[in-house]
């Protein structure tokens, strides 16, 4: 029974960080994944490519080796020792989990968002151009908004799948839960540890099911 | 005063060009209806006066502002940014499938434009809405969202919009074709009150007797020109391909 309190506890200090790379990747990605989707959908041939790669790479090659590629690359490609660097209180290995799993997550954003946009009837640019909204105020309120309707069951399981993808950051050595139960798990010789943590996770994305279909909801007032 | 003036209007779409030469003139309070076969350029033209497609040559001039020109030395030139603002907040546009902005409450949909583009404040913005509201017979839609709404509610929300800025010239590009036959006639009677009180309106449309009975001019477009144009085309065509097609009706 204290085995179960100390893992339970032990698990909760790993969840910390398991939290920190979710919100943190959501943050960061999301923006970036607009952005990306803008690139993508360029009409500069040469930017439109250069982002086609980008997703392509990021979706073609495994996450865990992106990470690794973030955490060492700059050391072996360019010699450049980030490793003992601190960024405020986040060691190294952490910024560099954080970087990678943006940049992997913005490529599957970008073409949710891609698909989303281009599902946008275009009379409602029409309609817009012609009461004489800028660029910019046709895509946040007009077209923007409709689309996050559109998107989000598609942004649910990318977020759901990101959940369970923090427990890649173990490659690089970040206490994250997975990285925890793991060593609770050689620890005790019991797989307790491994329990509790898939409860956690399960839990989590209960959580997360809940609030987007309370958002779904929230936007089923028009169709 | 005219309003709209189009002149030796040619777009190409590629090599084929849907417009051959159009000169078109609208009058201050002058209601033009245009008709004729799907494909003869009328939706185009519309298209073209309203800025939503660029035109390759000819020139346009809407409310005294010149929107685009072709120099003698054949560069047709469209106006910059500033300008190309202030001629669309002088007319409007009606869609033939309203193209009403989901999302936002009927209120909404009539004064995101007032607030965001043209800078009036909540409260002048909330006084116009209700006013077009209660003369469209819409009053009691504001808070309502364009799905809750029928075809011919959501046509009269469009046109509220399009009233909003109080344009110079309003256009309709087949404002009844989503329309059933009894919405068809709430929405004709709209603009046949829109036609007494003097709006210059041009009205693309397949409505026959609506057109002859509401419009001062009438114009029959065909292969990319103008075949004929008159006070009373429809009851006394003189060209044999307007006499063929109104056979049809």
């Amino acid at each position: 029974m204290a085995d179960l309190y100390s893992t339970f506890t032990q698990l909760a200090g790993g969840l910390r960080f398991t939290l920190g790379i979710f919100f943190l990747t959501l943050l960061f990605s999301i923006p970036l994944g607009l952005l990306v989707a803008r690139g993508r959908m360029s009409k500069n041939i040469i930017v439109a490519g250069l982002v086609r790669i980008y997703i392509s790479v990021m979706r073609g090659t495994p996450l865990m080796l992106q990470l690794l590629l973030v955490y060492f690359g700059p050391y072996y490609i360019f010699g450049v020792r980030l490793a003992d660097l601190d960024v405020g209180p986040f060691k190294y290995r952490f910024v560099a989990t954080i970087i990678g799993f943006s940049l992997n997550y913005a490529a599957y954003f970008a073409e949710i968002f891609r698909a989303g946009i281009q599902s946008m009837p275009v009379g409602q640019y029409e309609a817009a151009q012609i009461l004489g909204f800028s660029k910019a105020q046709t895509f946040f309120r007009i077209i923007l908004p409709q689309v996050v309707k559109r998107v989000l069951p598609a942004v649910t399981n990318e977020v759901i799948t990101l959940v369970k993808d923090t427990s890649l950051a173990q490659v690089l050595a970040v206490t994250e839960m997975f990285t925890t139960a793991k060593n609770l798990a050689s620890a005790q010789v019991s797989v307790m540890p491994f329990i509790v943590a898939g409860v956690f996770y399960y839990v989590m994305n209960g959580i997360i099911e809940i609030i987007m279909n309370r958002a779904e909801k929230k936007m089923g007032y028009y169709q | 005063m005219s309003v709209l003036e189009m002149t030796k209007i040619h777009k190409s779409f590629g090599s084929l060009e849907v417009l051959k030469g159009i000169d078109l003139e609208v009058k201050k309070g002058e209601v033009v209806g245009i008709i004729g076969p799907s494909g003869g350029g009328k939706s185009t033209l519309l298209r073209c006066a309203t800025t939503l497609e660029q035109i390759t040559s000819g020139k346009i001039v809407i409310a005294g502002e010149t929107l685009v020109s072709t120099s003698h030395s054949g560069l047709t030139q469209y106006t910059d940014k500033k300008t190309l603002k202030e001629i669309r907040g002088k007319f409007g546009l009606v869609f033939q499938n309203f193209n009403l902005f989901p999302h936002f409450s009927v209120r909404r949909n009539i004064t995101e434009s007032l607030i965001h583009v043209h800078k009036k404040s909540r409260e002048e913005a909330d006084e116009i809405c209700n006013e077009l509201l209660k003369k469209l017979g819409m009053a009691d839609k504001a808070n309502a969202y364009p799905c809750n709404l029928s075809g011919g509610q959501q046509q009269r929300v469009s046109i509220a919009r399009a009233l909003a800025v109080n344009p110079e010239i309003l256009f309709f590009d087949e404002p009844t074709s989503a329309l059933d036959p009894e919405l068809t006639s709430g929405i004709l009677k709209v603009i046949r009150e829109l036609a007494e009180e003097k709006m210059t309106m041009v009205i693309v449309t397949h409505e026959m007797a609506f057109a002859r009975d509401v419009a001062d001019k009438l114009v029959f477009m065909d292969g990319g020109v103008i075949v004929e144009q008159g006070p009373d085309i429809i009851s006394n065509p003189r060209q044999a391909r307007t006499k063929e097609f109104l056979a049809g009706y």
